[in-house]
């Protein structure tokens, strides 16, 4: 019967067909040791795609790790966590200040209110050795440069909301008579210059200073609205601060045309695009002007004190000569697009980029791999791999089996560790190197501080010590953890270690509560005017760390008599109708921590509005002055001490109860070692080690894979 | 005929209508924002968040909204959010990602339920009757990707041989034999892994249509003529129990676009599913969209094709 036939013997046949085809695959074998040239690859596994390879574009973590051996930058850390520099080789940071001459202040000492009588005054000041106040003295020393500048007319157009209700904006024209105003260059930045001024000019003299006199308005506004409008046209004060980048000369990018000043400029023109849509533009919004100076020097002057600032050029530069407006319009045409609307965003170089980088781009398949090859021009000296393969691989076991095979590198990065329980096993398996870290993040307890009784830092203190956080970071962690005390990365000097973490102790946080009013019922449960102490912790759900707190805290709480219930909510109901409405109770959630420290949106009083990221509503003046300082402090040295300041404020009025900072661990093939040439023509083999922040990928560009594992002498 | 096909082609539009109204605003009305507005991120000052959603036309209207994305949909111009290219393109290239996967995955799943299926029936009740019934059950209720997992881990240490992605990593420069041989090799375990419940569950099917059709009259009559078993088995009444198997092509249509987001993630296979999946996640609305009317177009088509189908091998059928 041949339809009998047919049924049996075709699925047999496809079914030989197909398993035949296992004669073919090359073995892992033949594809790592018995291959030679995959000593000269570096392959990397992430779980991600890469968006957009442009540095101005996009912020995202797989393609930031791509750009950033694509792109060079203008300075990146150290191994110190101290900015160096790359295409920049050196920089310099200074200030120009400006303030109007106020003529209806008095100066104490000085009848005539002529702007020169001003400078004259100051620089007697300056020359005066009766060193009578010593922070004013400190600024006066700092002034390099002073003079007048005559007063001008100008008129200004801007955007005015009129109405309080509508959103509606009139453009109005705005006639300005600014009178004269003193310019001052100093040496360093200095914060603090004109609160000293003021001890030399009256201390009212820039507060008494009213703008609105010297603006009309072609429509008629209020007085409020005028005034308001005339602090932005006329500030009385203005701090501009410079950074000025000497460039390194003769440095190329992959296509061999030469890196130059000019290419700073675009970079930074091309994030303020509005068409661009940048992720980044709020860093640079600060950014008053990018001026060339010479082909290797660019001068930035920024319209305010914004101490993250040097901090915010360790972004790719792009190269002008193919992206700017010419090459955009002949690209347009090539393809026929229209030029009128063809952006960077829809270049072609987006997925093709061209940097000054230490790697080449080479291919990207999508949600496949990304190769990169070596730039045999980089500045620096090539790096030893020849290749630099991105493989996507988003499943963590895959990538496991993968890394066992030796066809993926490394298991594990700073940004995606190992999972935490295989940590201890992988440590001890003498094949492998290990590095671990403390990420840059942290997990917390949140209180909504304007609800009752959370609004009592004795309670939230209470609340903090009768949670075990040594047990979760045990049990639940396997130890892959450490205990935190506060908003700044453990790395950072900005960091305060003189901070005890509460200690676990629940009777202790008993008789706290009960110097509040809570007292145990009959029942057991903490009451207070009749009132049981009830409410409800909330976190996200998919993350089940945070789910396993959720359980341990309400339990913890439980124990001195406290009534918790928990809720788990999809991350965007959570986000959304909670934690941006701050309709919470107490909230577990996690932040990372930038290696430069800016507290202000998550921690000012201005930021506690629904949809700002102060959603305890933390409110502090001591805390929102600090929080300024810490912003506008340019000296590290003083900036480390604000932190510190802050950090304790922080620690004493518990606003979060701070859980721990996750630990990360990546493992490498011990063959994985650093090569380096001596200036003897030497080859000289290293072990990789990790800098003092745990980052072992700081050498990269020495590293190799050796064909068998090395003996190193000083390991016996 | 033609009046049935000319009336149920404007049922089908008027149905891809609802269907694009309903899905746009389920996805919209959901919670969340684009992951390019990232609320929650310091660096995003509302400013900048207005921006995008102006960018985004999100501050629109919803109406306008559907609008513009359909507007855009028809011209060809809809671009993906997270990368600014378009979905069309994207969407095809994912779809000639899976289309492999699915075609090895409908053979397997159709070769072999017929000889399983048919074979239980026959000998109903008997030892390999029920371990079929066991086999498949077992292999309908096992997760898909643990499954995967235990596949994976076996073939990798027991047979040392790469299995992810759609091709073994830096092999293009070999031979073109060695190439094809290597990419049938990648396709058979992931075919496999999703082969595997349709074959359980269609092998049922089979079973249970060919006991229907063997308890029909003219089968025992072809019986009691003396016929060999064969030719009643596979003549008379596995012809009749085909019907309802043919129209079943048509539905499988829209699996072309479906994918697996599962074994697509585990394989590394650079697939539709597992695109549509990573866009649902990122809230890039014009991926899902776009997907989902693709999809549902499909289904549309599939369910046409089946009537036409069923019309063909069923004369008794008339509309």
């Amino acid at each position: 019967m041949t339809i009998r036939r047919i049924l049996i013997f075709a699925p047999l046949l496809i079914i030989i067909i197909l398993l035949q085809s296992y004669f073919w695959v090359p073995t892992y074998e033949q594809q790592t040791r018995g291959n030679p040239n995959r000593l000269d690859d570096y392959i990397f596994a992430s779980g991600g795609d890469a968006s957009i390879l442009n540095p101005v574009l996009s912020a995202d973590v797989p393609s930031s790790r791509v750009e950033n051996l694509v792109f060079d930058s203008l300075i990146d850390l150290d191994a110190e966590l101290r900015y160096r520099g790359r295409l920049a080789t050196g920089w310099q940071i200074y200030e120009e200040a400006y303030f109007y001459v106020n003529p209806s202040a008095r100066i104490p000492g000085l009848d005539v209110t002529v702007p020169q009588a001003i400078v004259d005054l100051i620089l007697d000041a300056k020359q005066d050795s009766r060193k009578t106040d010593r922070e004013l003295q400190d600024s006066l020393d700092n002034i390099k440069n002073i003079l007048v500048q005559p007063p001008r007319n100008f008129s200004e157009i801007r955007e005015v909301k009129l109405e309080k209700t509508t959103e509606e904006k009139r453009v109005i024209k705005f006639e300005v008579t600014a009178p004269a105003r003193i310019k001052m260059v100093l040496n360093r930045v200095d914060q603090e210059l004109f609160t000293n001024l003021g001890r030399l000019l009256g201390h009212d003299y820039f507060s008494s200073f009213h703008g609105e006199y010297y603006v009309s308005s072609d429509v008629p506004l209020g007085n409020q609205r005028l005034r308001a409008q005339a602090q932005e046209i006329l500030p009385a004060t203005e701090h501009n601060p410079v950074i000025e980048f000497h460039l390194r000369p003769g440095v190329k990018f992959h296509d061999g045309h030469i890196f130059d000043a000019y290419d700073v400029r675009f970079t930074y023109q091309a994030l303020m695009n509005p068409k661009n849509l940048s992720p980044r533009i709020a860093d640079f919004e600060p950014v008053k002007s990018v001026a060339v100076i010479d082909p290797l020097t660019v001068r930035i002057v920024y319209k305010r004190l914004y101490s993250p600032a040097l901090g915010t050029w360790s972004m790719g530069i792009l190269p002008e000569h193919l992206l700017n407006s010419q090459a955009l319009v002949k690209e347009a045409i090539r393809f026929n697009k229209d030029p009128g609307t063809f952006t960077m965003r829809d270049s072609r170089l987006i997925r093709n980029p061209t940097g000054c980088g230490p790697f080449v781009f080479r291919q990207w398949k999508s949600d496949q791999h990304i190769i990169l090859d070596r730039f045999d021009d980089y500045w620096e000296g090539p790096p030893n791999y020849k290749r630099y393969i991105y493989r996507i691989i988003p499943d963590i076991l895959t990538q496991e089996m993968e890394f066992y095979a030796g066809t993926i590198d490394s298991y594990g990065n700073p940004l995606g560790g190992i999972p935490p329980h295989q940590v201890q096993r992988l440590k001890n398996d003498p094949r492998y190197q290990n590095f671990s870290g403390t990420s840059l993040s942290y997990t917390y307890i949140g209180y909504n501080m304007r609800r009752k009784p959370f609004d009592d830092r004795r309670v939230r203190r209470a609340l903090g010590m009768a949670i075990d956080v040594d047990k979760i970071i045990k049990y639940v962690l396997y130890n892959q953890g450490e205990r935190t005390t506060g908003p700044f990365a453990k790395q950072t000097d900005f960091y305060n270690h003189r901070i005890k973490a509460l200690t676990y102790d629940p009777q202790r946080a008993l008789k706290l509560l009960k110097e509040v009013g809570w007292k145990r019922n009959s029942a057991g449960w903490l009451e207070k005017d009749g009132k049981k102490f009830q409410f409800t912790l909330i976190t996200n759900s998919g993350n089940d760390i945070r789910k396993a707190i959720l359980a341990i805290a309400q339990d913890a709480w439980k124990q001195i008599g406290i009534d918790v219930r928990t809720d788990l909510l999809e991350w965007s109901v959570f986000i959304q109708e909670r934690v941006d409405k701050a309709d919470f109770d107490v909230l577990i959630l996690g932040w990372t921590t930038p290696i430069n420290p800016d507290p202000y949106q998550v921690w000012h009083s201005s930021q506690t509005h629904p949809y700002q990221l102060n959603f305890v509503g933390f409110q502090n003046k001591q805390a929102d002055e600090l929080i300024i300082k810490i912003r506008q402090e340019y000296d590290h040295g003083k900036q480390v001490e604000y932190c510190q300041r802050f950090h304790e404020l922080i620690a004493r009025e518990q606003p979060y109860t701070f859980l721990y900072v996750p630990k990360w661990t990546a493992i490498l093939d011990k063959r994985i070692v650093i090569k380096e040439q001596g200036a003897d023509g030497k080859v000289r083999y290293k072990k990789i080690e990790p800098t003092k922040t745990g980052d072992y990928t700081f050498h990269f560009n020495k590293w190799i894979k050796l064909p068998d594992e090395p003996l190193f002498l000083n390991e016996g | 005929m033609l009046s049935f096909i000319g009336r149920s082609f404007i049922q089908k539009i008027i149905t891809i209508i609802f269907v694009s109204v309903i899905s746009f605003l389920i996805i919209h009305l959901a919670p969340g924002e684009p992951s390019q507005v990232d609320p929650l991120n310091p660096k995003f000052t509302p400013e900048v968040v207005e921006r995008f959603r102006k960018e985004f036309h999100l501050d629109e209207p919803l109406y306008k909204q559907y609008l513009f994305f359909y507007q855009d949909l028809f011209t060809g111009k809809t671009v993906s959010w997270k990368d600014n290219q378009s979905v069309l393109k994207k969407i095809w290239e994912r779809f000639l990602n899976s289309l492999p996967l699915f075609i090895l995955g409908t053979i397997l799943t159709w070769t072999l339920s017929f000889p399983v299926g048919i074979r239980s029936a026959i000998f109903r009740g008997g030892l390999y009757d029920r371990s079929a019934t066991f086999f498949s059950y077992l292999l309908i209720s096992i997760p898909g990707f643990f499954f995967a997992y235990i596949l994976i881990i076996l073939v990798v240490t027991r047979f040392h041989v790469p299995v992810l992605g759609m091709e073994t990593f830096g092999i293009s420069d070999a031979s073109w034999p060695s190439v094809a041989m290597d990419r049938i090799w990648h396709l058979l375990i992931p075919s496999v892994l999703g082969a595997t419940a349709g074959i359980a569950v269609l092998s049922r099917y089979v079973r249970s249509q060919m006991l229907e059709v063997e308890g029909q009259d003219y089968v025992r009559t072809a019986k009691a003529k003396g016929l060999p078993p064969d030719t009643v088995h596979y003549k008379h009444a596995l012809r009749n129990a085909l019907i309802p198997f043919v129209t079943m092509f048509g539905l499988i249509l829209p699996g072309l676009i479906g994918g697996s987001v599962i074994i697509e993630s585990i394989f590394s296979w650079p697939g539709i599913g597992r695109m549509a999946y990573e866009a649902i996640l990122a809230r890039d609305y014009p991926v899902i969209l776009t997907v989902n009317f693709v999809s549902a177009v499909l289904v549309l088509v599939g369910t046409f094709i089946s009537d036409i189908l069923y019309m063909v091998v069923d004369p008794r059928i008339r509309i």
